[in-house]
């Protein structure tokens, strides 16, 4: 059984089609890529299938469940976790605090170890993603790069099951990305499932093996990254022309 | 190497006492506070006392209104309505029960936890405009009530005489029993915020002031964070104002519910600062001594010309400092530091570039 | 009965309605909550009587009813050059930052409440007389209504009737659609912001002026506390229609009038109806359809 389905979702904004029955499924233990020019509906979809958005139209499965609809905190709490395109962290909060957020969550508090306590967890993940010099730095004063890497440990601090990624590499400079790529890599290697949107492309196809291509709010395109490169169709969307 | 090791732990171990009281400063300062609030009656006379007493209550109000508005985001323009509950509420358990005051208190406390989760469910469902003007009509309808159950509530003239918590002492020692049972009673209270404002549910209200969406997405029910809120806030709302009826009034009529009332604590926190555990006292401080001796001995004005000052003075400091002025002076005061910081800074980022080359 | 409740209910409601337009308009057009259009409410009121004291002084009755109609037009343009520089000197300034909008638009109805104290004294400050235009009863089929209440809501229809012109037809009118629609596409076509909010902050105050006028011609007086009437009408209105809906506040006010005017025949006291009818209005709708009848988006991004 697939982890993820999703069906037939659409919505439609007034006039807008933003998500036109866009369908696919994800494996267990799969990155997934979704990649499509700006305004293909990437976010939206992402929006509908966590909850923060109720389709129009089309189902939501995860894990065997219908979670169509559901609220965010509810689905987070399933262990279908998302980090946001345009980072958003808790300003007045310090870095470990904003980590502390989601172990307080019913799934934060379920799983934490019993010889650890929040505090030690919230450690733990901000080592894993390199933040533990700026533990004490109210969020407001971080740069871009380690924003990004504070949307991860959160993410994280819910231990997913699918993780949703909405351009994680955003604004990042080549060092960043690099960490991230390696960051990824090794969630990967523990196992964990995640669907990735993201405009840049390189650092992208070195961690997928499965891409779709979105435009318009519609699927065009769905294989491996060599196939995705070769295919006219996407090539002409983002060159600029309908084929 | 173990000394490394060791030190990484020591840090951990700090780090973790850190994260407790990350936001508050030195509780230092609060014990100084209130030992010398403790020597003031040594030092200041009886009849000065009652500036202090009153501030002391209203202080329990305002930190109530923080809790909040400055702690979770949502905003109450109708405050005046737990306050006023928490007073009638004792009030009416005296009359018909003839019950004492250090009873019907309580009990008036928890039937303010109860309006406001019953207010709540419905209010906080809702975002900015909506909770505010929902909020602001709290008070009206409570005092149509009043008017219109006059007999139960008494209409203009309220209930009265409702009793003391003690008796049997002269006058000065009245005061000062009552300076210290209100200094006590704030104490307490700001201790109780305090906890609640460091502990997870704490960080938990922040979060949600920052960004009730990322909230959501760590898994939080914000509703539920909300309410509870919305509740601890209505307690303490209802404490300050029973405890102002029985303490200081006598009596309690329908100016407990004013839209005056309301307003108070917009005043004091912006004059104090939102959001931290000293604003709205020293806010509150500041305000009554303003309102109850600078304006009546010093520069007599009428109440109406006060309340015109005040509220002025608020929209001046809204407009020029939307981030309220202690924190611009904090941030001023951490301004002069900077020299020294940012050499520190550019030296840490280049360790950090060097580790990740080194790495990769 | 009922013909009484549809009659009078509709009468009234229209007036109610405009109570909550003058919000609804400016919220739905710039997403500033300006609570302020309480003083608006309270302040038409007194400058209308103001006016009607004054002006007989200088510009002599050209035609009947004439001198209250002057005074009524030029209360509500006074009130609306105010809006204007209260919104440039304050909202202007803090624009997004909806918590301190709110705290602003009140700290101006207390203001205001105070002055009216401090200028006027107690005598302007409590139950200050205002004469309605007309007096008597007209009858309407069966029904008896006040000549002013009906005089009041055909006034509120022609204000409607130039609203809806102005909005279809004008630039302007169509500049401020599209900034209730979308803030941010409206933007993209290059649509003068600050103009048109300035210009909404105009008509918003000179609404909410007008329709205190209206009403308070009404119930015959007009306190320093008004502007807490003006505004309970206005808020538990527009819930009850939809916080951005135009088209919302005016059923929202038709209804809100005739399930007042039932609950009054039902023998519940006016006082008490008055204060806490639009609160409990208010909890019924957030929580049986917290978007309200028109309303589109009720928290979410």
């Amino acid at each position: 059984m697939p982890l993820l389905e999703v069906e037939n979702l659409t919505k439609r904004f007034g006039g807008l089609i933003a998500v036109n029955n866009v369908s696919f499924n994800v494996d267990e233990g799969e990155i997934l890529g979704i990649i499509g020019p700006n305004g293909a509906g990437k976010t939206t979809l992402f929006n509908l299938i966590t909850g923060y958005i109720k389709p129009d139209f089309g189902k939501v499965i995860f894990k065997g469940e219908d979670i169509t609809g559901q609220p965010p905190n509810k689905i987070a709490n399933k262990g279908l976790v998302r980090t946001f395109q345009i980072v958003r962290p808790f300003r007045h909060l310090p870095t470990i605090a904003n980590v502390l957020v989601p172990l307080n969550s019913p799934r934060g508090r379920k799983r934490i170890e019993w010889v650890k306590t929040p505090e030690r967890k919230a450690m733990d993940m901000l080592e894993d993603v390199g933040l533990s010099d700026l533990m004490l730095e109210p969020a407001e004063n971080l740069s871009h790069g380690d924003l990004k890497r504070l949307e991860m440990a959160r993410a994280m601090a819910l231990e997913p099951e699918l993780l949703l990624l909405d351009e994680p590499f955003g604004g990042l400079n080549p060092v960043e990305t690099e960490y991230m790529i390696k960051t990824i890599q090794r969630l990967h290697l523990d196992g964990h499932t995640m669907v990735i949107v993201e405009h840049k492309l390189h650092a992208l196809m070195k961690l997928v093996k499965r891409v779709i291509v979105m435009h318009y709010g519609e699927i065009i395109a769905e294989g491996t990254p060599e196939e995705i490169a070769k295919n006219k169709k996407v090539i002409g969307v983002y060159l600029g022309r309908a084929i | 190497m173990p000394f490394n090791n060791a030190l990484k732990y020591i840090k951990r171990l700090y780090t973790e006492f850190m994260v407790r009281i990350y936001d508050n400063p030195p509780k230092i300062f609060g014990f100084l506070g209130f030992i010398i609030l403790s020597t003031l009656p040594f030092m200041m006379e009886t009849s000065v006392l009652r500036i202090f007493t009153t501030a002391n209550i209203l202080a329990i109000y305002a930190l109530s209104w923080d809790l909040l508005v400055g702690r979770t985001g949502q905003i109450s323009l109708g405050h005046a309505l737990f306050y006023g509950a928490g007073a009638y509420g004792s009030a009416l358990l005296y009359k018909y029960l003839q019950w004492p005051a250090w009873l019907t208190v309580p009990i008036s406390i928890i039937l303010c936890a109860m309006i406001a989760i019953v207010i709540g469910i419905p209010a906080l469902r809702v975002k900015g405009p909506y909770l505010a003007l929902l909020t602001f009509s709290f008070p009206l309808a409570f005092e149509g009530f009043t008017h219109y159950y006059s007999d139960i509530f008494g209409g203009d003239t309220g209930i009265r005489p409702i009793p003391k918590f003690y008796s049997g002492l002269g006058y000065s020692q009245v005061l000062i029993a009552n300076y210290y049972f209100a200094l006590i009673l704030m104490a307490i209270s700001a201790i109780i915020i305090y906890k609640i404002a460091t502990s997870t549910t704490g960080i938990t209200f922040i979060s949600i002031l920052d960004d009730e969406l990322a909230s959501k997405a760590c898994g939080i029910n914000v509703t539920k964070y909300k309410l509870m809120s919305f509740m601890l806030s209505g307690m303490f709302g209802g404490l300050a104002g029973a405890v102002y009826a029985h303490l200081i009034e006598g009596r309690v009529d329908p100016h407990f519910i004013s839209t005056t009332l309301s307003i108070f604590p917009i005043i004091v926190t912006v004059i104090g600062g939102l959001g931290s555990l000293y604003g709205p006292i020293i806010g509150t401080y500041i305000y009554n001594l303003l309102d109850q001796y600078v304006f009546i001995s010093i520069i007599p004005l009428d109440p109406s010309v006060r309340i015109v000052v005040y509220v002025a003075i608020v929209v001046f400091l809204i407009i020029k400092w939307p981030r309220g002025i202690a924190r611009v002076i904090v941030e001023k005061l951490e301004d002069l530091q900077e020299p020294r910081e940012i050499e520190e800074i550019l030296k840490g980022k280049k360790e950090k570039l060097v580790k990740t080359h080194a790495s990769a | 009965m009922w013909d009484i409740i549809l009659i009078s209910g509709t009468i009234t409601g229209i007036i109610y309605a405009l109570i909550a337009i003058s919000f609804a308009l400016i919220y739905g057009v710039s997403g500033i909550s300006n609570l302020a259009v309480g003083a608006f409410f309270m302040l038409g009121a007194y400058f209308y009587e103001a006016f009607l004291e004054v002006l007989p002084n200088y510009i002599p009755p050209l035609f009947p009813y004439s001198t209250p109609i002057l005074a009524l037009i030029l209360s509500s343009i006074t009130n609306g050059v105010i809006g204007a520089i209260f919104y440039r000197v304050t909202l202007h300034q803090i624009l997004g930052d909806d918590v301190n909008i709110l705290i602003t638009s009140i700290c101006a109805c207390v203001i205001i409440q105070q002055l009216v104290h401090i200028i006027g004294g107690t005598a302007m400050a409590s139950a200050y007389n205002i004469e309605p235009i007309v007096h008597g009863q007209i009858a309407i089929g069966n029904v008896e209504i006040e000549s002013q209440r009906l005089l009041s809501a055909l006034i509120t229809i022609a204000i409607f009737i130039a609203l809806l012109f102005f909005l279809t037809k004008t630039k302007t009118g169509k500049a401020m659609r599209a900034l209730s629609e979308d803030l941010e596409a409206a933007m993209l076509m290059g649509i003068n912001i600050g103009r048109t909010f300035i210009l909404v902050s105009i008509i918003s105050a000179f609404l909410a002026s007008l329709s205190g006028i209206l009403y308070t011609s009404i119930t015959g007086w007009v306190s320093s506390l008004s502007w807490l009437v003006g505004l309970s009408l206005t808020f538990s209105i527009v819930i009850l229609g939809g916080l951005k809906s135009l088209k919302g506040a005016f059923v929202g006010g038709l209804i809100f009038a005739y399930a007042e005017l039932i609950l009054l025949k039902a023998g519940i006291g006016a006082e008490v109806l008055v204060k806490s009818f639009p609160f409990i209005v208010a909890i019924i709708v957030l929580i049986i359809r917290p978007k309200g009848l028109f309303g589109k988006r009720v928290e979410m991004e």
